[in-house]
């Protein structure tokens, strides 16, 4: 074994001198096997016309050959990349001597080969084999891990010792104890595979963490070993009966059959494991398409050889029509197996990749999390390159309410834009989804197809987060609302009961005693006229309590509601107003507002909102003047007071005047505005929905017309 | 002056009032109260009916207890400009003064309504506006002097004290024979405060007793009025 001990891929560089000598030889085992290959099919096929040629050829050697060649082309220093073509190499220069020999039989026209003859191909069968042992004990690295490892696949070199041993001691092939001893090859590969299967026990045990490739692919490799070590078994079984009936009959047949499958199997799991996970130590460049391909390639050559194996068996035994049958039966017997053997090396390859329908129901529901952008970016992303297997997928989505997009990204962004898909609602564009390449091939029209009809469910999504964030807005300003019209009409309640107060308080404590005071000055009057007295004087004093009154009682009832107010309308009210006011008032009138005239409602709140204006500048502003302003604009009312005071910093959204003034504004369903700054004036604004008023009729109408 | 009683209509919805305010000018024997009615078109009616020298009239009243009285006066100086009109009003506001005035001062007085226990204050005015003359309120006066005052740089500021009384006797409607007696000054001392004001304010010098108030008038309404 040249390469015993090979370098495993995490070494220090080998000097350049060995690494020249190991391309060499490498190059030589390739180009050996391969003409080893072409030599022994045209023999066995065109000189000894041996029907199981090319079944065995194509079942097991080409596809160990060409899975050798590949692992080496991407990784030539491996050991099991080195390993892996060594055996398809020498089973192609096993079966070249077995034909050989047979040939030169048939041209010497003996029966029974010569002894050494015999035994060098059984050597040779015995070596194929025991490298096999040595590839599959050694997997997945290619490296020793243990030292029972060395010592066992060493003695079973000692194995090639049996063919020259056992007939010399006088062992008959066909003694029935010892055909164990003759066939050992029949059995070897099962070997590997249990020393495959402790070896990854052991390493399980050993390591305290594995990394966890290694616990990846050992544990994956475990399975297919085991499941291996079965089918090996029972092609030992078969190779040990037909050692006992010889080289003819059904028993061959599946001993073929079965006798390819080590190396098959051996072969793919190889190849897809330097894929998948690396254990030829390198990343191999290569699309997964051509991966793919190989497996592809490996499984058909099987297919083929084991259908053509099945359909040569049923000739021998059946008639030719029969056999046909046969041979069609088997080919559509093996058709699923095939089938199934594909699909399963496509999902190694390309990992499992849902259908169409599957993504749509799967994203279907992950749109159960649609509310959040910021999660639904990225797993649309994840899906789509998962469920179309792109390289990589970007996915932006405009989020409500502000100006960043919500990014979400699957895979790294490597290679160019292979192409995008805006996500439209209408006219409106709600983001965008962006793909590189597709792994191993173009996007057909399905794919389009299920880009676009996640891309259709995504907009939905996001539309209705749109929607959504649209709603919540509006709900919140509904609720604030709805807590300020609460706090509005509380204050306005409140503000009612105090003015009741106020007017009560006044009406008992004021006009009430006036009026108790005057009906004893009326006594006093009527005893002066019975007893001599000033009545004059008496009835003057009454008369003048008497004006005082009045003009008490017009000034409540001025207080509770201007009459000029419903008489004259606002700007009549509003200017008498500003006339008692104990400082300049500068009115600004719109032109042809004054005789206008606005519902009670409007009227009265914008009187109302004026006089407190006014009594506000009055009390805080300290102000030389006071601008009001009233306009008509549309069908608001526009009102704005405006003073030259020394303003404040902070305008109190509540305060006694202010909030009154608000509450009052709002409650018609006005705006009302504060701007202030410290020796800038107070400016008040608002704007009231104006609804003109019929003038009643009046009695100068009733007149004239 | 009192040979000839004037006949005067009354109008005034509270009954009590109005048979109490018929009592008072009878019983003063100044007057003849030839009809005392409650509503404005009962008012038109009589007045179109009797003819009488004046009227003394509420300024609210059915149905809309709003400014029927100061219509039922514009109507009644329209269809007889002989009869002079007093409002009697509850509301010490000018803007009632205003639209009272609006078509003209002549033969309208604005009264308080409390005036009617100035049995003479109520009477003057009668004789006034049965004269053609007008008068105003002095508590109204009041009003607008104190507004138009305020300012600092408004001309009424450049008024003496005696000035402005004066100007506040002119614009209730005082003739200057009433200003001086109500002042105890010399009636050319009176005429000499007239023009000062008329010239301080910038009018145009009003010798029509009649115009005067509205002139008056006019200045304290339109230098307040609301800016065009």
């Amino acid at each position: 074994m040249a390469w015993k001990g090979g370098l495993s891929p995490g070494k220090a560089a080998p000097d350049t001198g060995e690494v020249i000598l190991k391309g060499l030889l490498i190059r030589t085992v390739a180009v050996v096997g391969g003409s080893c290959l072409a030599y022994a099919a045209f023999v066995g096929t065109f000189v000894l016309q041996n029907r199981y040629t090319l079944p065995w050829i194509l079942g097991s050697v080409l596809p160990c050959y060409l899975a050798g060649l590949f692992a080496v082309r991407h990784a030539p220093s491996s050991p099991v990349a080195r390993r892996l073509l060594l055996v398809g190499a020498w089973l192609s220069l096993n079966i070249t001597v077995q034909y050989t020999n047979r040939w030169l039989l048939m041209e010497a026209d003996q029966v029974r080969p010569l002894l050494a003859v015999t035994q060098l191909t059984q050597i040779t069968a015995l070596v194929a084999s025991v490298l096999m042992v040595r590839l599959l004990a050694l997997l997945p690295d290619g490296t020793y891990r243990f030292s029972y490892e060395r010592v066992v696949l060493r003695l079973l070199w000692a194995l090639l010792a049996l063919p020259v041993v056992l007939p010399a001691l006088g062992v008959a092939p066909r003694t029935t104890h010892l055909v164990v001893f003759y066939y050992p090859e029949a059995w070897l590969p099962g070997c590997g595979a249990v020393l495959l299967v402790i070896r990854c026990l052991l390493s399980r045990r050993a390591t305290g963490v594995p990394p966890e490739r290694a616990e990846a692919s050992s544990g994956k490799l475990l399975t297919v070993v085991c499941a291996g070590a079965l089918v090996l078994l029972a092609r030992a079984s078969s190779r040990l009966f037909r050692a006992w009936q010889g080289d003819e009959g059904y028993l061959y047949f599946i001993g073929t059959v079965l006798g390819a499958l080590p190396y098959i199997l051996t072969s793919l799991v190889v190849v897809y494991a330097a894929f998948r996970y690396r254990i030829l130590g390198v990343d191999i460049p290569v699309r997964r398409s051509v991966v793919y391909g190989i497996l592809w390639l490996i499984i058909s050559l099987w297919y083929l050889g084991m259908a053509i194996t099945l359909g040569l068996t049923a000739v021998q035994y059946f008639p030719i029509g029969f056999a046909l049958l046969v041979a069609v039966l088997s080919t559509a017997l093996f058709q699923p197996l095939r089938t199934r053997l594909n699909r399963l090396a496509r999902r190694w390859v390309f990992g499992r990749r849902p259908s169409g329908f599957e993504l749509l129901t799967q994203f279907g529901t992950t749109l159960g999390n649609a509310h959040d952008l910021a999660r639904l970016a990225p797993q649309l992303a994840s899906e789509l390159r998962s469920g179309l297997g792109l390289g990589w997928v970007e996915v932006r989505l405009r989020a409500p309410g502000v100006s960043d997009a919500v990014y979400g990204r699957a895979g790294a962004r490597q290679g160019g834009k292979a192409g995008s898909h805006p996500l439209r609602y209408g006219e409106e564009v709600l983001g965008v989804i962006e793909f590189g390449l597709k792994d191993g091939g173009r996007m057909t029209d399905e794919d389009y197809h299920v880009l676009r009809s996640l891309a259709q469910q995504a907009v939905l999504a996001v539309h209705n987060v749109h929607l959504n964030a649209e709603l919540t807005l509006r709900v919140g300003e509904v609720q604030q609302q709805a807590v300020e019209l609460d706090a509005s009409r509380a204050r306005i309640v409140q503000a009612q009961d105090t003015e009741r107060r106020r007017i009560a308080r006044r009406l008992h404590d004021g006009l009430q005693q006036q009026l108790v005071t005057l009906l004893v000055k009326a006594r006093l009057a009527r005893v002066r006229l019975q007893h001599g007295g000033d009545v004059d004087a008496a009835l003057a004093e009454v008369q003048d309590d008497l004006y005082r009154a009045v003009e008490e009682l017009r000034d409540l009832a001025q207080g509770i509601h201007p009459p000029v107010l419903s008489d004259q309308g606002l700007v009549a009210a509003v200017t008498s107003c500003a006339r008692r006011l104990p400082l300049p008032v500068s009115l600004q009138v719109q032109p042809g507002l004054e005789g206008t005239r606005f519902t009670t409602e409007t009227e009265e709140s914008a009187f109302y909102l004026v006089s407190e204006a006014l009594t506000n500048v009055l009390k805080h502003a300290g102000a030389r003047t006071v601008v009001l302003r009233l306009a008509l604009e549309r069908d608001h009312l526009v009102i704005e007071v405006s003073d030259d005071g020394h303003g404040r910093a902070a305008v109190p959204r509540s305060g006694s005047g202010l909030a009154a003034m608000r509450d009052r504004v709002e409650a018609v369903g006005g705006r009302f505005d504060i701007h202030s700054a410290p020796g800038r004036g107070t400016v008040i604004n608002a704007r009231l929905t104006a609804l003109p008023r019929e003038t009643p009729q009046t009695v100068k109408e009733r007149i004239n017309g | 002056m009192a040979e000839e009683r004037l006949r005067v209509v009354i109008a005034e919805d509270y009954y009590l009032l109005r048979e109490g305010l018929r009592q008072l000018l009878e019983e003063c024997r100044l007057v003849e109260v030839v009809a005392a009615v409650g509503t404005a078109d009962e008012l038109l009616a009589a007045v179109d009916r009797l003819r009488p020298d004046g009227v003394i009239t509420d300024i609210r009243m059915p149905p809309g207890h709003r400014t029927e009285g100061i219509a039922a006066a514009h109507a009644i100086r329209t269809s007889h400009p002989g009869t002079g009109v007093v409002i009697l009003s509850q509301h010490a506001n000018e803007s009632y003064v205003f639209d009272l005035f609006q078509h003209g001062t002549d033969g309208l007085a604005y009264l308080l309504k409390e005036r009617v226990g100035e049995l003479d204050q109520l009477l003057r005015a009668v004789r006034e506006v049965v004269a053609g003359r007008s008068v105003i309120d002095p508590r109204i006066v009041e009003v607008l002097l104190r507004t138009h005052s305020r300012a600092a740089d408004a001309p009424l500021a450049a008024l003496t004290q005696r000035e402005s009384e004066v100007l506040r006797h002119m614009a209730e409607g005082k003739t200057n024979r009433a200003i001086a007696g109500a002042l105890h000054l010399a009636d050319s001392t009176v005429e000499k405060h007239v023009n000062a004001v008329f010239t301080k304010l910038g009018l145009s010098e009003e010798t029509n007793l009649h115009r005067r108030v509205s002139a008056v008038l006019a200045y304290l309404h339109h230098t307040y009025a609301p800016e065009p």
